[in-house]
Formats: C-alpha cells, sequence, structure tokens
C-alpha cells in the first residue's frame, strides 16, 4: 500500500500541470539588481521574450512572434531537460514593462504553479535598476503538500531562479562592449 | 459639525466620509494578519495575527463578529469585531476559504475548495450545522439579503450552485464563465454576478430563474465583483484595473487603473464608495462609485487580498 502510495506521489509529481490548477495562497518574490548600462539597453535584453537564454539554466527558448497579451506563447527546455511553457500578460515598453505567466510547468525543473514573473526598469542615473517580481503558486495543488512541492520548496526555487537570473543578465550586459 | 459637500453627514471637504462603514476588514495573506483599517482616517487600526494564510473574511456592516478562514491550516477564526480579539479558532474542512455571512440567521457558510462542500457554521459558537456537496473547488461564496439562498463560484466546475439553505440542498447549477471565483448578489437578492478569472468575464445569474442571462468582457484575471449606483465594479488582478460596467445595458462605462493585482472588491452600504484591496501593492484603495475617482489609499499588511465582504 505504502509503495502503491510513493509511486503514485513520484508520479504526480512528474505530470506537467496547467496554470489553470492552483491552491489558495500565491507567494511572492521580489529580487532586484543594478546593471551599469542604460535602460534602453537592458531592455533590449529582457523584452526580447523569444530568447530567454541568458539564464543560465536555460537551454533553448523557442517562441511565437509578437507580444499579444494571453497570446504570444514561449517554450523553455532547461539544461536539465525539463520544459516549461508560458504565455505574455501584459507589455508596454513605454514602461519598461513586460510579464508573462507560466502555462505548463515541469514540477521537478520548478515546484510552481501560475508562476507570473514581472519585470520592471527604472533609471537610476544612467544606470538600470531591474526589478523581477515573482507571483506564484506551490507546485503541490491540494492541501499537506509533501516537503518537496511545498510553499517553502517553491520559494526557495524561485528565489534562487531569479536571483540567478539577475546575476547573468548584469554579468552579459556589463560584458557587452 | 456636519458637513455641506456631499450631504454625507460627518462629511467635509476634508474628510469625504467612508460611506457609512466604520472599518475594511482586511486579510493580509502573506503576513498572517488580518488588518482593521479606520475608514474615516484611512489608516491601520489594528493588526490581528491569524496564522495559516488567511484569505476569506465575512463581517456584515455594524456586526458583533468577524470570520476569517486560513486555508493552510484549515482554520475559521472567529473575531470580535469591536475588542478586536480573536474570540475562538477551530479547524474546518481540509481547504477553507470561501466565507459568507448572514445576520438574519447568525449562520457562516463555508466553502472548502479541497472537499468540494460548503460547510454551516453557528456564527456565534462556531458549532457545525451541516454541510452540502456543491461543485469542484468551491471559491467564491455569497447568500441572498433574505437569507433563503447561498451561492458558490465553483471553480474548476465553470459553475454555480444555488443552495436553498432550509434544506440544504443543491436546487439548481448554472454553467458560467471560465473558473468563477469571486460572487455577488445584489440588495435584491435576484441577481448573482461572477468573476471568471480564465475567461476574463463576469457572468450574470437570474437567481430565481436559475439561469445566466448575460457575460460582460472585463480585464486581465478578474478577481472579485461590487455593486454600487447601478454599476459593477470588477478587479482585474492581471490588468492592475477595475472594469465599471452598467448593470441595465452592460455597457462598459470605465477602466479605471487601481494598482498591481487588485483583488478584494467591496460596496460600502450606501454605495457611495468601493474599496479595493491590491494584493501586490499592500494597499487599500476607495474609489468613488459616482466619480470613478480615487479618493485614498492606504498601506495594509503584505498580501492583501479581503475575499468576501469585508466592510463594516
Amino acid at each position: 500500500m505504502v509503495r502503491y502510495l510513493a509511486l503514485f506521489a513520484v508520479i504526480l509529481t512528474l505530470i506537467p500541470l496547467p496554470a489553470t490548477a492552483h491552491g489558495p495562497s500565491r507567494q511572492k518574490v521580489i529580487e532586484t539588481i543594478e546593471i551599469n548600462a542604460p535602460v534602453e539597453k537592458v531592455w533590449m535584453v529582457v523584452s526580447n521574450y523569444k530568447d530567454m537564454t541568458w539564464h543560465p539554466d536555460i537551454a533553448k527558448s523557442e517562441a511565437m512572434d509578437g507580444y499579444e497579451p494571453e497570446k504570444t506563447k514561449r517554450k523553455l527546455t532547461f539544461k536539465t531537460g525539463g520544459v516549461i511553457t508560458d504565455k505574455i500578460s501584459a507589455y508596454t515598453p513605454d514602461n519598461k514593462y513586460l510579464s508573462f505567466m507560466t502555462e505548463e510547468v515541469d514540477l521537478k525543473t520548478m515546484p510552481v504553479s501560475g508562476y507570473s514573473s514581472y519585470f520592471t526598469l527604472t533609471d537610476a542615473g544612467g544606470k538600470t535598476k531591474v526589478e523581477w517580481k515573482g507571483a506564484f503558486y506551490r507546485g503541490y495543488v491540494n492541501n499537506d503538500p509533501p516537503p518537496e512541492l511545498s510553499d517553502a520548496a517553491a520559494i526557495k526555487a524561485v528565489t534562487a531562479y531569479q536571483k540567478k537570473g539577475l546575476e547573468a543578465l548584469k554579468a552579459k550586459i556589463e560584458a557587452a562592449p | 459639525m456636519f458637513g455641506a459637500s456631499n450631504g454625507v453627514p460627518g462629511a467635509s471637504a476634508e474628510n469625504p466620509g467612508t460611506g457609512d462603514m466604520r472599518e475594511a476588514f482586511v486579510t493580509s495573506q502573506l503576513a498572517d494578519t488580518l488588518t482593521i483599517i479606520d475608514l474615516t482616517t484611512m489608516k491601520s487600526a489594528a493588526e490581528i495575527k491569524i496564522s495559516g494564510r488567511p484569505a476569506g473574511i465575512a463581517v456584515a456592516p455594524g456586526g458583533k463578529h468577524a470570520f476569517v478562514t486560513s486555508p493552510e491550516s484549515k482554520e475559521l477564526t472567529i473575531i470580535d469585531a469591536t475588542a478586536r480579539t480573536v474570540v475562538k479558532r477551530l479547524q474546518v474542512g481540509r481547504g477553507p476559504l470561501g466565507i459568507a455571512f448572514n445576520p438574519t440567521d447568525n449562520r457562516v457558510w463555508i466553502a472548502d475548495w479541497y472537499d468540494h462542500k460548503l460547510l454551516v457554521r453557528d456564527g456565534g459558537t462556531g458549532d457545525a450545522l451541516g454541510e452540502v456537496t456543491v461543485g469542484k473547488s468551491p471559491s467564491g461564496v455569497a447568500v441572498t439579503p433574505d437569507g433563503r439562498f447561498v451561492l458558490s463560484a465553483d471553480r474548476d466546475s465553470d459553475a454555480v450552485s444555488i443552495v436553498d439553505t432550509a434544506t440544504l440542498k443543491v436546487t439548481a447549477t448554472v454553467a458560467v464563465g471560465g473558473h468563477p471565483f469571486g460572487i455577488s448578489i445584489d440588495s435584491t437578492g435576484t441577481r448573482a454576478y461572477t468573476a471568471n478569472v480564465t475567461s476574463n468575464d463576469v457572468s450574470i445569474i437570474d437567481i430565481p430563474a436559475k439561469k445566466l442571462i448575460g457575460t460582460v468582457k472585463v480585464g486581465a484575471r478578474p478577481y472579485g465583483v461590487a455593486l454600487a449606483q447601478g454599476r459593477a465594479f470588477v478587479t482585474n488582478q492581471a490588468a492592475g484595473t477595475v472594469t465599471v460596467f452598467d448593470l441595465a445595458s452592460l455597457n462598459i462605462i470605465a477602466t479605471i487603473p487601481a494598482g498591481s493585482y487588485p483583488e478584494g472588491i467591496a460596496a460600502s452600504l450606501d454605495q457611495r464608495y468601493v474599496y479595493i484591496a491590491c494584493w501586490d501593492d499592500n494597499t487599500l484603495v476607495r474609489l468613488d462609485a459616482n466619480t470613478l475617482a480615487v479618493t485614498a489609499k492606504t498601506t495594509t499588511a503584505e498580501g492583501p487580498r479581503a475575499f468576501g465582504q469585508f466592510l463594516r
């Protein structure tokens, strides 16, 4: 009996979750970084929805053309092999603002569901302050989650992912001529 | 003493009035806190620690008690609204979220998200009075003013269950838009409005006829609906706006920027004001329901949702 339950739990973790399935408690993680480059230069990289390979965890980034909220979709293949798909929620280039939300999430890649990312860029005296705000739910949609799919696990994974991403973004942009 | 600027007793140009409400009881989910905001000053008057990720709230105008659900710890917390203290905490179901209270019979209705039921509790003692199985993942709950019917927005069924409160039987299931979340009933008890998260629209139900009678397209990922001055006010989480539409014609009147992740929304008793909790900004915003201007804003504890009727 225990073996079947364990097997079921494993199967559950491998099934990609649709974005519409999530629990009642949303979490929030905000990471910021200052990049020594003007806003336009940073925006050019961040707003390029098609190519998110500036994030070191991502091996392949494939997206539709355009920036239509609720319509433009992307598939991110991670270096570990897992896949996350997402969709643009909002895009206002005048405000240097882009947001997108996950649709299908491989829980082994990130134990989350309904993960929205919001990028806001602001000028800081010629440099750029980049804020990456994440709003998400844990990967386990029922109550009493196992530890690896708990709120804490989701927060830890998103924090690491956003921190790592911003550090790589900074290094890439500052190294460029 | 009695200001002249807009006819509201006690109002003046400096203090536009509160819409006859004294306080807003705002559940701050990320902070495990209930923030009680004094609406005359638009300042936090008290913060009560409530563990378990509090989200749902029900308090009647001038009500003695306020009721809060904590879906993670599976608890109902009963609060003495005047003393601002916790009276009781009870284990309720497996995922209590949406909650409604009708002072005519002192019954509290709690939607259990994981057990797919409405649980009934006594508002004074918290004693269990019954339960009724509804659709999948019931979210918002609302009771008609006469207390005869309770409606649940069954999110994963894309439907609303209409329950006879005397018999605790589902008398009708009405198909609505994608993932109905918040639900509000008008003061006549004949119309219900659901905010449908995945279809970005509001469904309108004729309660006596038990049918869907209209659909209005709103903004991205709507959360809740408030009704005031012949208008519906709908919070659009992902758009950061409130859509206002006319209840008679269903025409859109305006789309107003409200803040980041506007969620819980409720109208004052006299319908002068609509209050909105913005989850990401950590604010409570006051909107004039007539002019559609934001007249005040204040800070709440982290992650305010105010899911339910939160004005006292």
